[in-house]
C-alpha cells in the first residue's frame, strides 16, 4: 500500500505506533542482562524510532513561520534531553547515569530558557546540582564496584516494561494529535486542520514600555502627595504629573481594548486573527478593565485630595498603589516577557501564599523525615 | 515555528523514557534518577502551557514542583541508607518479600558474568617498600 494512498490520520497515527515499537525494540535490547547486548542494533532502533518521532512533529505540528535560531535551539535541548535520558536508564554504571542525569537537568533549563523561565532554570539548576551531588556520594559509597551486580546487570521485565512505558507515550502522542485535529476528527473524515495564524499581540512592546513607564512615576508618586506640590524631578505640579499618568493609561488601555476587543485592528497584517477569542486576550481585557477601574478611582481620589482635602493622604497613597499594581500585572500578562521573575514573585505571594506555606512545612517534614528514618536505634550519637 | 504542541510531545517522551526506566532498572539510585526525569518532563508542560497562555501560573506550579522533588530526594535518599544497612545492596528485589499475597517471586535464572580474577588485575605496591621480584626473574638471577 502506497504511503500517498494514505490519509493524514492513518499516517500521523501510523508514525506513532512505528516510533513506539523502535524505542520499545531499542529499549529493550540496550537494557542491562547478564549476557551480551546487541548495542549497535538497539542504537539504530533508537535513533530510527527518533528519525521517526521528528518527522511526526514536523507533519503535525510545524508552522508557517520559520525561526530557524529558535527552532535549532529547541532541537538541541531536546535531543539532549532525551538522548541523556536515554543513557540515563540504558547505563550499567550508576555513576554514569548521575553525570547523564544531570546533562537532562541542564538540557531542560535550555528548554525553560526557551520559554521565558528564567527563575525557573536557576532553580533548577541550584536545586538538582546539589541533589546530583548527594547522589553521587551515594553512588560512590553504596554501588558494586568490584564486578557484575544483580543491580546494574539485570533488569525487571524489559520486554514488558519498555513496551508499557512507549505505549502510555504513544497514547499521549496520539491524545495530542486529536488535540490538535479538534474534537469532530474521525478515522474516516478527518477535519482539516486550520493554517497557523499569527495572532494579534496582546501587548506591544511600546505599549509595555509606557506600562513600566507608568509605574516608575507611580512609585515617585506619594512623595508629590506632601508638603511639596510636585514630585521629585518630575518638573511639573502635582495636578498635571497625575493628570498625564491618568492619560497615559487611558491611551494604552484603551489601544489594547481597541485591538484584542472592539474593533480589529491592524488590518494590513493579512495573517492577522480579526478579533483575539482565546483565554489570553480574555484575560488581558479582564486586566484592562481592572487598570481603567483603579485608574479612575485613584485619578478622582487625587483630585479631591489635592484641592478639598479629602480624602486623607493615606487613602490616596492606597490607591495609588492598586492603580501601580495592576498596571504592572497587566504590563507582564502579555507574551511572558524574559524578565518575568519579579511578576512570578508577586504571583506566589498573592495568589499562592498558603501553598507556599505548606511548601515549606513539607521541606521542614521531609528533613525531620530523613533524619529520622537514618538514624541507628540504639547507636549512641 | 516551535509551538505548544512540540513541547508537549518532548515532554511525553522524556517522561515515557523515565517511566521505561522506573520500571524495568533494580538499582534503587537509577529508579529514583528515572522519577526526577519524569517530573521533569511534567515540568516541561507546565512551563509551556504558562508560556501559552501568557500568564505564570504554570510556573508557579514548577515551584511547587521543584520542593516536592527536593523533599522526595531527602526521603529517598535516607531510605536508600537504610535498606542498604539492611540488606547491603542496591538491588530492589531484595524487597520482593514485601509483594503482595499470591504473587510469584521473581527468580533470576540466568548467571552473572564471572567477575575478573583478581591476579588480572595490576596492583602497585607501597611506597616505600621494595616490590617483590616475579619467580621467574628471580630464577634467572641465581643462574
Amino acid at each position: 500500500m502506497p504511503l500517498s494512498t494514505l490519509t493524514p490520520f492513518q499516517l500521523s497515527v501510523g508514525q506513532i505506533a512505528l516510533a513506539v515499537l523502535l524505542a520499545a525494540a531499542g529499549f529493550y535490547l540496550l537494557l542491562p542482562r547478564p549476557r551480551r547486548r546487541r548495542v549497535g542494533v538497539g542504537v539504530a532502533a533508537l535513533l530510527a524510532a527518533a528519525a521517526v518521532f521528528a518527522a511526526w512533529l514536523v507533519t503535525t505540528f510545524a508552522g508557517p513561520m520559520p525561526d530557524l535560531v529558535g527552532s535549532g535551539l529547541f532541537g538541541f535541548f531536546a535531543c539532549g534531553a532525551l538522548g541523556f535520558g536515554t543513557v540515563l536508564v540504558t547505563q550499567r554504571n550508576p555513576a554514569r547515569g548521575a553525570i547523564a542525569f544531570a546533562f537532562v537537568i541542564l538540557s531542560t533549563c535550555g528548554l525553560f530558557l526557551l520559554l521565558a523561565a528564567p527563575l525557573l532554570m536557576a532553580a533548577t539548576i541550584i536545586v538538582y546540582a546539589g541533589a546530583i551531588v548527594v547522589t553521587f556520594l551515594f553512588v560512590l559509597m553504596l554501588s558494586q564496584t568490584g564486578g557484575p551486580s544483580d543491580e546494574n546487570d539485570r533488569s525487571r521485565e524489559p520486554l514488558f516494561g519498555s513496551l508499557a512505558g512507549f505505549a502510555f507515550t504513544g497514547l499521549v502522542l496520539f491524545a495530542l494529535y486529536l488535540t490538535q485535529l479538534g474534537s469532530t476528527a474521525t478515522a474516516g473524515d478527518p477535519a482539516p486542520v486550520p493554517p497557523q495564524r499569527l495572532p494579534v499581540t496582546v501587548l506591544t512592546a511600546a505599549e509595555r514600555k509606557t506600562l513600566l513607564d507608568v509605574v516608575a512615576r507611580l512609585d515617585a508618586a506619594p512623595e508629590g502627595l506632601g508638603a511639596d506640590p510636585a514630585p521629585p524631578g518630575s518638573g511639573e505640579p502635582a495636578a498635571a504629573y497625575f493628570d498625564s499618568i491618568r492619560n497615559d493609561l487611558e491611551t494604552v488601555t484603551g489601544s489594547i481594548g481597541q485591538r484584542l476587543g472592539v474593533a480589529g485592528a491592524m488590518p494590513d497584517d493579512p495573517r492577522a486573527e480579526p478579533l483575539r477569542t482565546d483565554e489570553q486576550a480574555a484575560a488581558v481585557l479582564r486586566r484592562v478593565a481592572a487598570v481603567r477601574e483603579a485608574n479612575e478611582n485613584a485619578s478622582r481620589a487625587v483630585i479631591n485630595h489635592l484641592f478639598e482635602g479629602r480624602p486623607d493622604r493615606s487613602a490616596v497613597i492606597a490607591e495609588l498603589r492598586k492603580v501601580r499594581d495592576e498596571a504592572l500585572l497587566l504590563s507582564g500578562s502579555a507574551d511572558l516577557p524574559a524578565r518575568n521573575t519579579a511578576n512570578l514573585g508577586y504571583l506566589l505571594y498573592t495568589q499562592h501564599l498558603l501553598a507556599i506555606e505548606l511548601a515549606g512545612i513539607l521541606l521542614l517534614i521531609a528533613t525531620i523525615g530523613a533524619v529520622v528514618i537514618t538514624q541507628r536505634k540504639g547507636v549512641a550519637a | 515555528m516551535i509551538t505548544l504542541g512540540h513541547y508537549l510531545a518532548v515532554a511525553a517522551a522524556l517522561f515515557g523514557i523515565g517511566l521505561v526506566g522506573f520500571l524495568t532498572r533494580r538499582n534503587l539510585i537509577t529508579s529514583f534518577l528515572c522519577a526526577e526525569m519524569m517530573l521533569q518532563g511534567v515540568a516541561i508542560n507546565f512551563v509551556a502551557f504558562a508560556r501559552y497562555h501568557g500568564n505564570l501560573q504554570g510556573q508557579a506550579f514548577v515551584v511547587f514542583i521543584l520542593a516536592v522533588a527536593a523533599c522526595e530526594a531527602a526521603v529517598a535518599l535516607a531510605l536508600f541508607v537504610m535498606l542498604y544497612r539492611r540488606g547491603k545492596s542496591l538491588d530492589a528485589s531484595v524487597w520482593q518479600s514485601l509483594r503482595e499475597l499470591g504473587v510469584p517471586p521473581a527468580v533470576d535464572t540466568e548467571p552473572l558474568p564471572a567477575a575478573p580474577r583478581a591476579e588480572d588485575e595490576i596492583r602497585l605496591p607501597p611506597a616505600g617498600v621494595r616490590p617483590a621480584a616475579p619467580a621467574d626473574e628471580e630464577e634467572a638471577a641465581r643462574v
